[in-house]
């Protein structure tokens, strides 16, 4: 298995990852998206709302507000031995919000929001929150909690996950007439002819559409998926750093592969007895 | 009512660029060029931003002419 990164920032990574069945790939990409734990607001307590937006409008909001996660300090809540419905210090941040319009009416943003814990906080604090009209208050408590995307989709750390087949394009010199057509279809322009023979620029670019196969009434282009290389394309949605993210469904896949295999054995064994 | 803190279909983050598009826009600005600027490349989260209107505004307009009475 091979794995090269070809583009990273503090949002995005895209990565090439060969030698790995199409199984593999999807079980990552389903993890990353579903079984990932990140760390999402799951109760709110209001004191007061005198604002325009209802109690569960806004509510509905504060849980769709990701939150920077601390993966290695907090447990998810089935793991926790508190048993307490809003959770103790292990599993879950208690975030606060006081806010009131004195002068104007006025936008009540993310980073007013107040939490006991400064590694978890929003994860941009430019997001409106609610707007108050003059004279108007606000007094939460939000209870976030570690969860997975299995279990609602706030929780899924990740708004962008996909993988694609890296494509091998083959061209027979022998058939080839170099009518450029397939050059002229390309739909990525990727197909350029250099030196009288025809050239795939951006291997990695390439769609498979298979455009330039059809155009090719003599049959010497082949537009054809590597069966064991893909492109990955992950983009966090801040709340875990992407590679974060990659190695922690890795290591995720590794415990359910491991589980898989005792549970196996344990079958066997009771089959020998 | 808002423009909503996330995409309805992917779930990135969106909440935090509507204020400074709607800022941009209304400077004269093409709508498009804008979202291209701010990183907003998938087509859902673009209508997210593109199709929103700010009705709590309008709303508010009724709360501060109720407090004067
Ligand atoms: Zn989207």
């Amino acid at each position: 298995m091979e794995i090269k990164i070809l583009k990273q920032d503090d949002l995005h990574i895209r990565f090439l990852i060969s030698g790995i069945e199409i199984p593999v790939a999807n079980a990552l990409r389903r993890i990353m998206i579903a079984e990932v734990p990140s760390m999402i607001i799951d109760d709110v307590i209001i004191l007061e709302n005198s604002s325009p937006m209802k109690d569960e409008i806004l509510s509905h909001r504060l849980g769709l507000l990701p939150l920077k996660t601390d993966l290695d300090s907090y447990v998810l809540r089935e793991d926790c031995a508190c048993n307490s419905e809003l959770g103790c210090s292990k599993c879950s941040v208690t975030l606060t919000l006081e806010a009131e319009a004195t002068n104007t009416a006025r936008s009540v943003y993310s980073r007013e929001m107040k939490s006991e814990n400064p590694d978890v906080t929003p994860v941009s604090d430019d997001i409106p929150l609610l707007k108050l009209a003059r004279g108007q208050r606000i007094r939460l408590e939000a209870y976030a909690k570690l969860g997975r995307g299995i279990e609602h989709a706030k929780w899924q750390p990740v708004s962008g996950c996909a993988y694609k087949y890296a494509a091998a394009i083959q061209i027979d010199p022998k058939k080839c007439t170099l009518c450029k057509k397939c050059v002229d279809i390309c739909t990525k322009h990727l197909l350029k002819m250099e030196n009288n023979k025809i050239i795939l620029t951006e291997p990695l670019d390439c769609r498979l559409c298979e455009e330039c196969e059809e155009a090719c009434t003599v049959g010497a282009i082949q537009a054809k998926p590597l069966k064991d290389t893909f492109i990955f394309d992950v983009e966090s949605n801040g709340s875990l750093s992407p590679e974060r993210l990659v190695l922690e469904a890795n290591k995720i896949l590794k415990e359910k592969a491991e589980e898989f295999i005792t549970q196996i054995s344990e079958l066997k064994e009771g089959e020998e007895e | 009512m808002m423009v909503p803190i996330r995409c309805f279909t992917c779930g990135k983050l969106i909440g935090d660029k509507w204020e400074e598009f709607a800022k941009r826009v209304k400077n004269g600005e093409q709508p498009g060029k804008v979202l291209d600027d701010i990183g907003i490349t998938r087509y859902c989260c673009r209508r997210m931003i593109l199709s929103n209107v700010e009705v709590i505004d309008e709303l508010l307009k009724y709360y501060e002419l109720e407090e004067k009475k």
